[in-house]
């Protein structure tokens, strides 16, 4: 099913049975489950010793009292949160008796012991075979039913696959799954990312991977089913205090020493902008540095970690719209109440699936060039290729002083690298579709005309103001096409194969009719030779896609490709 | 190990033996067991090795018996060398780190001594030795330090920046003695910025003293100067207070007054009516502002960075104006606000 070239081919047929389930070191987890968190409690009380315990707890103790004080759960959470609650009291009762009635020490390792079972997930082979062919199965019944089959020969149905255009390394990481353990950082932009992803995996035949999944998709009572049992762990983001901190990292690190191929999301949370990640949490991809010096150290057979950038677009995304909202509020400081989630109501995720597949449309995903720790590429046999095209030994580089071990500052600035690094590979590694460049030149094209406002009056334009006649839109939208196709050739990005036809009426109408496909006619409307928008939030959004390249006409420009000196002072970068 | 003991048994390779790296390869001799200095020429090391002094830059200078010299990059950079010192000027840094990169291993230690930038592509040099060498761990030595005055046993003090605290540990280190101080930085972009700004206004200072003017006239040069290096520096995203540092106003006060730098001598004999084809081949090392100049400039217009005393060096390297003309132009420029954020 893979072509040479390490292209997905479309499926003419489902026959997810001819993949293989692939179960990799995940399905020996339960076993070990337990000496994990206990590795996780002694290298977290280790890498606290000599810290003033009265103090670390103290301040663990205030801001959880907080973070609790504020927390509005449902009955799936709840349960957890009382147990928060007991334990801070436990803590909260030994820290007013003298240390000499309660042992600081053990205080501290029962909160990390806590911490520790918490962020553990399980793993059941079961649940995890029945989920690789139910999912298939329930998305391949919707797609069918969606779409127009009735159109097609006998016997010929779609699959999911046939939406999914897997491209990019494909074999290299294969190949290096075999050789290391795979950090794959994926972009983020909606909550489907995360099926996805699985999909992708498992129609990879890879084995199965780890990710820490955020505390608040336990709230749906059958993905917390499938989560709590499909290798993934727990990520609260509400808990700031250094001792869970400290234990997730460890945890995340004692799984990639164990060879558990693992997903992090870089980026932290879905972009807000909808623009492609550039800025990056490094907490938990540094773990991938530990986990290979410690391989080292313990003489592991396959030690290196390979970090594997992933870049997934979508012609629409099912949040767009709170999301934006949410990206300007923060941005503009206002005063915000941050809208329900709602789309991640099992009917929306439904109506989302069902216009995917009742339109012509597809979601890209490209593998990125497999990296090292340290940002390094790496060629197919897992060595790191410098800078200057020859290969460097990774031992090298964690050696301090001729000794090989972590250290901390070092390797902070190293993993800093790594999220640069991996910021400009996401970029390159970005499939542009017909839908952003169309957003990208309708919203440069108005901007144009009020090149004095700031980004967030330009968004309060009158809709009077928001229209171009459509000859001028589509002669910006193919010189826009033009300076994409020069990025293309110089590596900064990829365009979709609709974007490679010169006929730029038809990639126009494809664009707008992928943004419609989703959102009616609100993001880009074309009637009587003008083309207008009703919401000017999507339109951004949309635009966003391609921020950060430099491809405003007018000064908007950061990111991997930005010009030293440049600024923004418009605010229109995402 | 301690990191003093293991550097004191260290092997350094020190690449460039013009004045600076003759004195900085003097330096780290007292730090460490042996230091391998490359020079361009074999006559140059022999001369060195036998005479214990570098006869054409430093001829009264007594050359430490553990500093060894050689021109062959395959023995300079032996299998231990635990660090490398670059002095070399900006326009070979990329050619030499390509044709050495084979030699390291990778886990050394680089520090630069090159106060100059890339041209064109404005790179600083440790951007430019990250994308040559195998090496990752690389800071940069900057400071108002005079060769000669060095070389005197004058008391004076740099500035060792990276992004890696092991590197600005082994420059501290390495180059501290009874009268030289390194102090540490990571602003690595800062620095190196402010070490190569400052020498456009060396140039400039040259040539107002070229009209033997007062201090006031030197002080309005330096401050308005610096406030076109922090302007600069900070659109590359330095930080404003390393250019009150060591590196910056530091090194802008000793080479706007003293006529043992390149660049001063450059622009007080431009003041004097010379043509700068006739003085750069009669100075005996590379004026690195000349070029920085050009690419500056051209930077700032493109940035719409305001750099009028630049501007003006710029047109005086060119031979298109006179120092006075400079001066008077600058003088009736419309009256500003003294911020750098104009």
């Amino acid at each position: 099913m893979l072509s040479k070239s390490g292209k997905m081919s479309s499926h003419p047929a489902v026959r997810f049975q001819q993949i293989p389930v692939v179960e990799g070191k995940l399905s020996s987890f339960d076993k070990i489950r337990g000496t994990i968190v206990d590795d996780v409690v002694s290298e977290t009380m280790r890498e606290l010793t000599g810290a003033d315990f009265d103090l670390v707890l103290g301040q663990a103790l205030y801001s959880e009292r907080f973070r609790l004080k504020h927390f509005k759960g449902n009955i799936y959470t709840r349960s957890r949160s009382k147990k928060d609650r007991a334990l801070w009291n436990r803590v909260q009762a030994g820290l007013l008796r003298p240390s000499a009635e309660v042992d600081r020490e053990q205080l501290l390792s029962g909160v990390v012991r806590h911490f520790g079972e918490e962020i553990a997930g399980h793993f059941d082979p079961r649940v995890y075979r029945f989920a690789s062919h139910a999912v298939p199965w329930g998305v391949s019944w919707l797609l069918n039913a969606a779409s127009v089959r009735r159109f097609l020969p006998w016997g010929m149905t779609e699959s999911l696959a046939s939406r999914l255009h897997i491209l990019g390394e494909v074999t290299a990481l294969q190949r290096l799954a075999e050789r290391g353990t795979i950090l794959l950082v994926p972009t983020h932009q909606s909550n489907i990312d995360s099926i996805l992803i699985g999909y992708v995996i498992y129609l990879l035949s890879l084995p199965p991977f780890a990710y820490g999944a955020g505390i608040n998709l336990y709230s749906n009572p059958i993905l917390n089913f499938f989560m709590s049992h499909l290798g993934a762990y727990t990520v609260d983001r509400q808990k700031s205090n250094e001792i869970y901190k400290t234990a997730l990292k460890n945890y995340s690190t004692r799984l990639l020493r164990e060879g558990v191929h693992s997903i992090f999301f870089p980026g932290g949370g879905r972009s807000r902008s909808g623009a492609v990640e550039s800025k990056l949490k490094l907490g938990l991809l540094g773990t991938g540095l530990q986990a290979q010096i410690q391989g080292y150290l313990s003489g592991a057979k396959f030690p290196n970690v390979y970090v594997v950038p992933m870049v997934m677009s979508y012609h629409f995304v099912l949040e767009a719209g709170s999301l934006i909202e949410d990206y300007l509020a923060d941005a503009g400081k206002h005063r915000y109440i941050m809208m329900d989630d709602e789309s991640w109501q099992p009917v929306k995720v439904l109506r989302f699936f069902w216009k995917l597949f009742s339109a012509q449309t597809a979601i890209t995903v490209r593998i990125g060039k497999p990296l090292d720790i340290f940002g390094n590429f790496v060629d197919e046999e897992g060595r790191s290729i410098g800078p200057n095209g020859r290969t460097v030994d990774p031992r090298l580089w964690l050696s301090t002083k001729g000794e090989l071990r972590s250290d901390p500052q070092r390797d902070r600035e190293y993993t800093r690298e790594l999220g640069n690094r991996l910021v400009d590979r996401f970029h390159r590694e970005n499939t542009v579709l017909t839908s952003h460049v169309v957003a990208f030149a309708f919203f440069e094209g108005l901007r144009r005309r009020y090149p004095d406002l700031d980004v967030f009056r330009f968004l309060r334009l009158s809709i009077s103001q928001r229209s171009l006649p459509y000859d001028e839109f589509t002669q910006a939208a193919a010189q826009l096409r033009e300076r994409l196709v020069m990025s293309e050739t110089r590596g900064e990005l990829h365009l979709s194969p609709e974007l490679k036809t010169p006929d730029t009426e038809k990639w126009i109408r494809d664009g707008i009719g992928q943004l419609g496909c989703l959102h009616g006619a609100g993001v880009i409307r074309e009637s009587d030779g003008v083309v207008w928008t009703e919401d000017m939030n999507l339109l951004y959004y949309y635009r966003n896609r391609l921020s950060g390249y430099g491809l405003s006409l007018l000064a908007e420009s950061e990111g991997p490709n930005r010009m030293p000196g440049e600024n923004d002072s418009k605010r229109f970068l995402a | 190990m301690t990191a003093n003991v293991f550097w004191r048994n260290s092997r350094i390779a020190v690449i460039g033996a013009g004045s600076w790296g003759t004195i900085l390869a003097n330096l780290v001799a007292k730090n460490c067991r042996e230091v391998q200095l490359w020079t361009r020429t074999e006559e140059q090391a022999l001369a060195i090795n036998s005479q214990r002094l570098n006869q054409r830059y430093l001829p009264e200078y007594r050359i430490d018996d553990r500093v060894h010299a050689s021109s062959n990059f395959e023995s300079v950079l032996g299998r231990d060398t635990a660090c490398v010192i670059w002095a070399l000027p900006s326009e070979a840094c990329r050619e030499q780190a390509r044709s050495i990169s084979g030699l390291l291993r990778g886990d050394e230690i680089v520090l630069h001594a090159t106060k100059g930038i890339e041209r064109v592509s404005l790179k600083r040099i440790s951007q430019v030795l990250a994308e040559e060498l195998p090496c990752r761990r690389i800071g940069v030595i900057s400071g108002p330090n005079l060769a000669h005055e060095v070389a005197r046993g004058d008391p004076s003090a740099t500035v060792v920046a990276s992004h890696f605290d092991e590197v600005v540990e082994a420059g501290q280190i390495l180059l501290t003695s009874e009268r030289f101080r390194a102090y540490s930085s990571n602003d690595v972009t800062g620095v190196e910025w402010a070490g190569s700004l400052k020498n456009i206004l060396a140039i400039a200072s040259g040539a107002l003293d070229s009209l033997n003017l007062g201090w006031n006239a030197k002080a309005m040069l330096i401050t308005r100067g610096l406030v076109e290096m922090v302007r600069l520096g900070l659109s590359m995203g330095a930080k404003e207070s390393t250019f009150i540092g060591l590196a910056g106003l530091g090194d802008l006060l000793a080479t706007c007054g003293s006529s043992y730098s390149r660049n001063y001598r450059v622009g007080l004999r431009l003041g004097k009516g010379e043509k700068l084809e006739a003085i750069l081949p009669t100075l005996g090392g590379v004026a690195e502002g000349v070029h920085t100049t050009a690419t500056v400039r051209q930077f700032a217009k493109e940035r719409k960075i305001s750099m009028p005393i630049t501007e003006g060096v710029l047109q005086l390297l060119n031979g298109a104006v006179s120092v006075p003309e400079v001066i008077q132009s600058l003088m009736s420029r419309p009256l500003k606000s003294e911020s750098f954020e104009a």
